[in-house]
């Protein structure tokens, strides 16, 4: 059993994996736009959290790589928020609805 | 010297004609009954030429060659081989595809059909020339079906006919007394099935013998094309050929061989056993029997078995009297007792063609090979001369065949009367008469050999002679009940008269041929027969024998049918399981039909049946009801259905993956990434 103390990288890493699969399930069973936007945040958040993990944990001593990986993955994340809520407005604007099971056509 | 076009214009000139008149409009049967002649009178014209070139040398000669298939090893040709045989067989053939056609122009002029017959028939005739020009056995094999092919059209010709047990005018008509017929099944139709089948036994027979003679070509050294004339003979020459295949040395392949060929022969010649589907062919018209009687169907399997003759090794040629010997005395004694003319016929075919496989199997050194095919070329002539008469005397009593009913049309129909006398006179093998001169060469071959081999080797003979006998009392008893005597049915009989002028022609023009100085003298010397004093020996007693069984049968019969008629009756009835087993065709039809028809056919119903399961409750599935079973898997329609299912399925499962639905492409990527990483961890 790998030790999950706050000090170890196992705990870290448990964290963002179960961030990253509840990600994952909430971006593919959800129904609503919205909540498969959060899904996708949660799983670039699981990311980042990974990146900032094994940064503090290399074996030659804390690496700012890994926190810089994670300030690039937040700004990008913020982009692409931006991106996709710009796309649903447009979505519910020509279909009155963000309900993903319903606006299957993909073509207007 | 023969020009190279001779040979494959007499092949090609009929079924030249054959596609024209199947792509001609059909409102001229007529016409098309005269242009169908005019081909085969020039064929026949042609076919003189050849035979008068090739008899007299004795040597054969080896046309234009052309590969056909090289498979690499071996090759299969086509080309032509004309030897004095083969070229009088030509010229038979021809001649009598020419008289045919003009009688069957009178025959059917009645017939809305007629115009069907000019094109199946020289389809027919081109077949026969094939195998009988054919210098090759694989292309004799090609013809050899293609003979099928023709048979089943013209066995068929009526084939909307019902089964005779429904057909009122066959049930008015029939003969009295007709037994052993499965009435409920025999039709047109059927019997034109029948023919092709009992055919398909045979064929594969012969397809056995042609994989054997490849074999054999291998052990003697891998001949290049091992089924042409010449190198069967070279590979039958080298006997005791080198090594084995699978485990049969040269001389058993030979043997295999030849019982292969001969089993194809027993098909096509109406042999026993195979010999059932004869006389149901008399469905068909009888001038198509004429021809299947004649010069094309059944004289297939008895020129082919001479030209295989280099392969016949001694315990074949043993098989082949003995089917011959035991054919012969069976057939006859169905003859005797059978009340349909054209019946009375079938069998008597069948029963010569017995004589002439006698003749086979006694040997070539004995003389069987020259005696079974001028048996043959006489059978030939005086058998269609039969037929043509039998035809006439049908059209004369409206459509009856029965024996019963006739008697006394020589004088409302003497030309008809004369011919078909002269034609009886030639089968029973009387003095002076074709038949003479050739069922005595046959019994004489049989009797040498039998006096050379001793034991067994008598067997075929005996079977002959008692064949022979039989043969001249229920021939005399045919003519006396059509021709002599008083009218018994003045109702069928009383507008009986002669065909037409040109038909009455034909039969005019066939008499000459029953004469024996037309065919003596040349035709054993023609075909090689062999010289002796052994075989003058042999003729000598052969033809005491002959003529003494000729005396008995048809003195027998004259007593029997015209001078004391209550005799027959009385021999009937004292004889009576004898009587009723010849009527019954001792059973072989309806142990065919038992065994194979509702045992072997009945069985692969139930078989395919089973495969065939889910049959009722797919239509039911088509509809959407029926549940998807395990059965309906194993079944055949299970397995068709599962390959339309398994491609709807997969078209389905693909049309996902663009349909639309984000939460299932992001589920679908994160499985499958997960599996990729999982396998890059786990390697």
């Amino acid at each position: 059993m790998a030790d999950l103390g706050p000090s170890s990288l196992s705990a870290y890493l448990a964290v963002a994996s179960v961030l990253f699969a509840s990600g994952v399930l909430a971006a593919a069973t959800r129904r609503n736009a919205i909540g498969v936007l959060l899904g996708l945040e949660l799983m670039l958040n699981a990311a980042a959290l990974q990146f900032a993990a094994y940064g503090r944990f290399r074996a030659a001593g804390l690496d700012p790589q890994g926190q810089t990986a994670a300030v690039f993955i937040v700004v990008v994340a913020a982009a692409e928020a931006a991106m996709a809520l710009a796309l649903l407005f447009a979505v519910y604007r020509s279909s009155k609805d963000i309900d993903l099971e319903k606006t299957r056509e993909l073509r207007s | 010297m023969i020009p190279a076009w001779l040979a494959p214009t007499i092949l090609l000139a009929p079924l030249g004609f054959a596609v024209l008149a199947l792509l001609a409009p059909r409102s001229r049967p007529g016409l098309a009954h005269a242009a169908g002649a005019a081909v085969m009178a020039a064929c026949t014209a042609l076919a003189v030429w050849l035979a008068v070139a090739v008899v007299p040398h004795g040597a054969a000669v080896q046309g234009a060659h052309v590969p056909w298939l090289d498979l690499g090893g071996f090759v299969l040709g086509l080309g032509t081989y004309v030897d004095p045989m083969g070229a009088i067989m030509t010229v038979i053939v021809c001649l009598l595809a020419t008289f045919v056609l003009v009688y069957n122009a009178w025959y059917m002029h009645d017939d809305e059909q007629a115009a069907r017959f000019p094109w199946q028939f020289c389809l027919f005739v081109f077949a026969m020339l094939t195998v009988v020009l054919a210098d090759n056995l694989f292309m004799s094999f090609v013809g050899w079906e293609l003979v099928g092919l023709g048979s089943y059209l013209l066995i068929g010709f009526w084939s909307h006919k019902p089964a005779v047990a429904d057909d009122a005018d066959y049930q008015r008509l029939k003969g009295a007394g007709a037994r052993g017929i499965l009435e409920d099944r025999l039709s047109p139709a059927h019997a034109q099935l029948k023919a092709f089948v009992m055919n398909r036994i045979g064929d594969a027979g012969f397809l056995v013998g042609i994989g054997a003679l490849i074999a054999a070509g291998t052990l003697a050294g891998g001949v290049r094309e091992p089924l042409t004339w010449g190198n069967i003979a070279l590979i039958a020459q080298g006997g005791g050929l080198p090594g084995t295949f699978l485990g049969l040395t040269g001389a058993d392949l030979l043997t295999l061989a030849a019982l292969g060929i001969f089993c194809g022969a027993v098909g096509k010649s109406a042999q026993f056993p195979l010999h059932t589907w004869l006389p149901d062919a008399m469905q068909g018209p009888t001038t198509a029997s004429s021809i299947i009687h004649a010069a094309t169907m059944v004289a297939a399997g008895v020129f082919l078995v001479a030209r295989c003759y280099p392969f016949f090794t001694p315990d074949a040629l043993a098989v082949v009297g003995w089917i011959g010997g035991i054919t012969c005395l069976l057939a006859a004694s169905i003859a005797c007792v059978q009340w349909d003319l054209k019946a009375v016929l079938a069998y008597s075919t069948v029963s010569q063609l017995g004589l002439m496989f006698t003749a086979l199997g006694a040997g070539a050194a004995a003389g069987g090979q020259a005696a079974g095919i001028s048996h043959l070329f006489t059978h030939a002539l005086f058998k269609n001369l039969l037929f043509l008469c039998a035809g006439a005397v049908i059209h004369a009593c409206a459509g009856s065949q029965d024996l019963h009913r006739m008697g006394g049309l020589a004088r409302r129909m003497p030309i008809t009367a004369i011919a078909s006398g002269l034609a009886v006179l030639a089968i029973i093998g009387a003095p002076f008469f074709s038949g003479f001169f050739s069922k005595d060469a046959v019994l004489a071959a049989a009797l040498m050999h039998a006096e050379e081999a001793g034991g067994a080797a008598w067997g075929p003979f005996l079977l002959a002679c008692a064949g022979s006998l039989l043969t001249a009392a229920y021939m005399v008893r045919w003519w006396i009940r059509i021709f002599a005597g008083h009218e018994r049915d003045h109702g069928i009989c009383h507008h009986a008269h002669d065909p037409s002028w040109y038909a009455s022609a034909v039969l005019i023009a066939l008499m000459p041929f029953t004469i024996m100085f037309v065919w003596s003298g040349w035709l054993g010397h023609a075909l090689g027969a062999p010289h002796g004093e052994a075989h003058a020996h042999a003729h000598h007693s052969a033809m005491m024998v002959a003529s003494t069984l000729l005396l008995g049968g048809a003195g027998f019969a004259i007593v029997a049918f015209l001078l004391k008629p209550g005799l027959s009756e009385v021999l009937a009835r004292t004889l009576r399981p004898l009587h009723v087993a010849c009527a019954e065709l001792w059973g072989i039809d309806r142990l065919w039909d038992l065994l194979f028809v509702r045992g072997v056919g009945a069985g692969l119903g139930r078989l395919a049946a089973l495969l065939d399961l889910g049959s009722r409750d797919r239509l039911a599935s088509l509809e959407g009801a029926a549940p998807f079973r395990l059965r309906d898997v194993l079944s055949l329609d299970g397995v068709i259905d599962g390959i339309g299912r398994a491609c709807g399925g997969i078209g389905r499962a693909g049309a996902l993956l663009h349909d639309g639905r984000i939460g299932l492409y992001l589920g679908v990527a994160a499985i499958v990434g997960a599996a990729v990483l999982l396998l890059g961890v786990l390697w």
